[in-house]
């Protein structure tokens, strides 16, 4: 009787551990517990999607999230956009002000974060990096640009030089301090973490299996992976499932108040990421519940705001190996 | 191709013969953890991809793998605190992969079902040798890993074919969850030997609920609870069941739990509640309802 091809009943990676040699399974309760500066029990990483949409991305395979998905040439997507709930989600519009705003709001709490920066806006705006570097902002390299994802698609040489395109960009403008790499839109081939290590990077975020960190092994080094949600994002939430700017900032924290149980609980600290984006809550009407969050999250106590390479020094410090 | 399952006859929800629970119990309220793997590589299948992104999807599988790193041990928290025992739809390759998981289940006294090998591993297109080889091999796998019995079944990723009904029953599957048709056990009709359904859901489901219905937390529990109240009242005429199936890399999200925490202690709130496990709610039925039900439909559902 036909069926399946016989290897489909087939599974040559069922085995102890992961199905690939990428890192190895660590269960929540197995982790190292880990201690950040003054006993806090939170560190808290605000983290910025920095992305440059070009108007003419491609879309295949498949259209990044906040990509063009007007037919071409998307003024809208590319300046501005009408979400359909009376919301105005925008990109460049998030380069030119959003990002602004949110600058203002943690400038004027004391508190750092890290922008996961689309290579290509360390030229284009340098104007922008300045105020970044003057903010204290971490710079995280995100890749080249919006347009330029990696996939399997992408052939090997080519995906090389992105990378190391998008490295000597970021580093041209912030010197070797740039030590963190982001996968446009979490995408990845199943080079980039070995292309990532050889540039020189010493941390990447994307991959959104964990709270804590863990080491992920390349043939060209190791990477330390760092948290980051997309199910918690606004990304996510406001721009993908349309949901209310409140729900956002209300789940954030919620997760902020399991984790802060769980650090009281275990002794250990715990870390919040919370990834955001500038043309979405960069904006007019959102920025006051960013900042009620911010104070939330502050008066909660026990909270160390900390850049994403901080967070990772800190946690490598007591996980040597 | 079928223009319908043909698996069960038609069951109006009045007249039906009365479904009494133990200890006078108006609702068998049941937890699925699925406990899954979706793997990096997997190969394709005619009938679906399993990625949406091309393969590697680092996206899809890191947020998966969140689940059995992360969500899994705080989901498990929380039922235990509220002594809510799970009913695991297990992707059985996990008991290869993630002993520690297996034992921890079994610690707790869960039961272990099969959702097949792995979630990236359909049923779409297999002949009936093929999955009977792999009914066959999950039952082995599960006594191998926790000296349990397989009783239990729902297809990875629901991917059922026509035949899949019968082949479990032939292998001694007592109950199915692929069939979504009623929110009390009913039999099945199958070729040769015994099968029944009892009631999953994909309405308070948490994949469907927060991925596809977008729904925040608060108002998942809300869901939740309103399912409860529903099904607890009208048990009051004839037992009902409510199955509560999740998915550690959703419920299990920092964001989340606490959703869950709240809908536990609602429903063990209340004194009329079986905290069951599917086998149990399977054993009962056949043992005091199955014949009853039987003789009604044969009657005509008078």
């Amino acid at each position: 009787m036909k069926g399946l091809p016989e290897d489909y009943l087939y599974y040559p990676a069922r085995r102890r551990g992961m199905d690939h040699e990428i890192y190895p399974f660590r269960a929540l309760p197995k982790a190292q517990p880990v201690t950040w500066p003054n006993g806090a029990r939170i560190a808290l990483c605000i983290a910025v999607h920095m992305g440059h949409f070009p108007m003419d991305m491609p879309l295949k395979p498949f259209i990044a999230p906040g990509g063009m998905e007007r037919p071409y040439p998307s003024y809208w997507d590319y300046t501005l956009r009408d979400y359909g709930n009376w919301d105005y989600t925008l990109r460049d519009y998030g380069n030119r002000i959003g990002v602004y705003r949110l600058m203002n709001s943690l400038t004027v709490r004391g508190m750092p974060a890290t922008a996961l920066l689309s290579a290509i806006l360390a030229r284009r705006y340098p104007a922008l990096m300045d105020d970044l570097a003057e903010a204290r902002w971490e710079i995280a390299c995100a890749g080249l640009d919006m347009g330029r994802l990696h996939h399997s698609g992408v052939p090997l040489d080519q995906e090389r030089a992105t990378v190391q395109e998008a490295a000597a960009l970021v580093r041209a403008r912030f010197g070797t301090s740039v030590r963190g790499w982001h996968s446009p839109a979490h995408s990845e081939s199943s080079d980039t973490l070995r292309l990532v290590a050889e540039a020189g990077f010493s941390f990447t975020t994307g991959w959104a299996n964990d709270d804590v960190p863990y080491v992920m092994v390349t043939d060209a080094g190791r990477l330390i992976c760092m948290p980051l949600s997309q199910d918690l994002s606004d990304q996510r939430m406001l721009h993908q499932q349309h949901l209310p700017t409140e729900d956002f900032t209300k789940a954030i924290l919620t997760a902020h108040q399991t984790l802060d149980r769980e650090a009281e609980a275990t002794g250990s600290g715990r870390i919040l990421v919370v990834p955001i984006t500038p043309w979405l809550m960069g904006v007019p009407h959102r920025i006051r519940a960013f900042n009620a969050m911010l104070d939330s999250m502050m008066a909660r106590g026990s909270v160390w705001p900390a850049t994403m390479g901080q967070i990772a020094d800190h946690w490598r410090a007591q996980n040597p190996n | 191709m079928l223009s319908e399952p043909g698996h069960y006859d038609y069951m109006p929800w009045r007249r039906r013969p009365r479904i009494t629970w133990p200890n006078g119990a108006r609702i068998a309220f049941w937890v699925a953890p699925n406990i899954e793997h979706y793997e990096l590589d997997p190969p394709p299948n005619a009938r679906r991809m399993p990625w949406t992104r091309p393969q590697p999807d680092v996206l899809g599988y890191s947020w998966r793998d969140y689940g059995n790193r992360v969500g899994f041990w705080r989901m498990a928290d929380v039922m235990a605190r509220h002594g809510v025992r799970g009913s695991v739809s297990l992707n059985v390759a996990v008991c290869d992969h993630y002993p520690e998981i297996i034992e921890r289940c079994c610690e707790l006294d869960w039961e272990l079902f099969s959702h097949g090998t792995y979630n990236t591993r359909y049923f779409y297109g297999m002949n009936e040798d093929q999955q009977r080889a792999v009914i066959r091999e999950n039952r082995e796998t599960i006594k191998r890993a926790s000296g349990q019995e397989l009783d239990g079944w729902l297809t990875p990723a629901i991917s059922n074919d026509e035949t899949t009904q019968h082949l479990l029953a032939e292998e001694g599957i007592k109950y199915t969850l692929d069939m979504l048709h009623d929110d009390q056990p009913t039999p099945i009709k199958v070729r040769s030997g015994h099968l029944i359904s009892i009631p999953y859901s994909l309405e308070i489901n948490d994949v469907p609920l927060l991925i596809m219905r977008n729904t925040p937390p608060e108002r998942f529990a809300a869901i939740c609870k309103a399912q409860f109240d529903q099904l607890y009242e009208e048990g009051a005429e004839s037992g009902t069941v409510m199955c509560m199936p999740l998915h550690p890399f959703l419920i299990g999200q920092p964001h989340r739990v606490s959703a869950l925490d709240d809908v536990l202690r609602y429903v063990v709130g209340h004194d009329k509640v079986w905290l069951a496990t599917g086998r149990e709610i399977a054993a009962w039925y056949t043992e005091h309802h199955l014949a009853e039900a039987q003789s009604w439909i044969a009657a005509g559902t008078p």
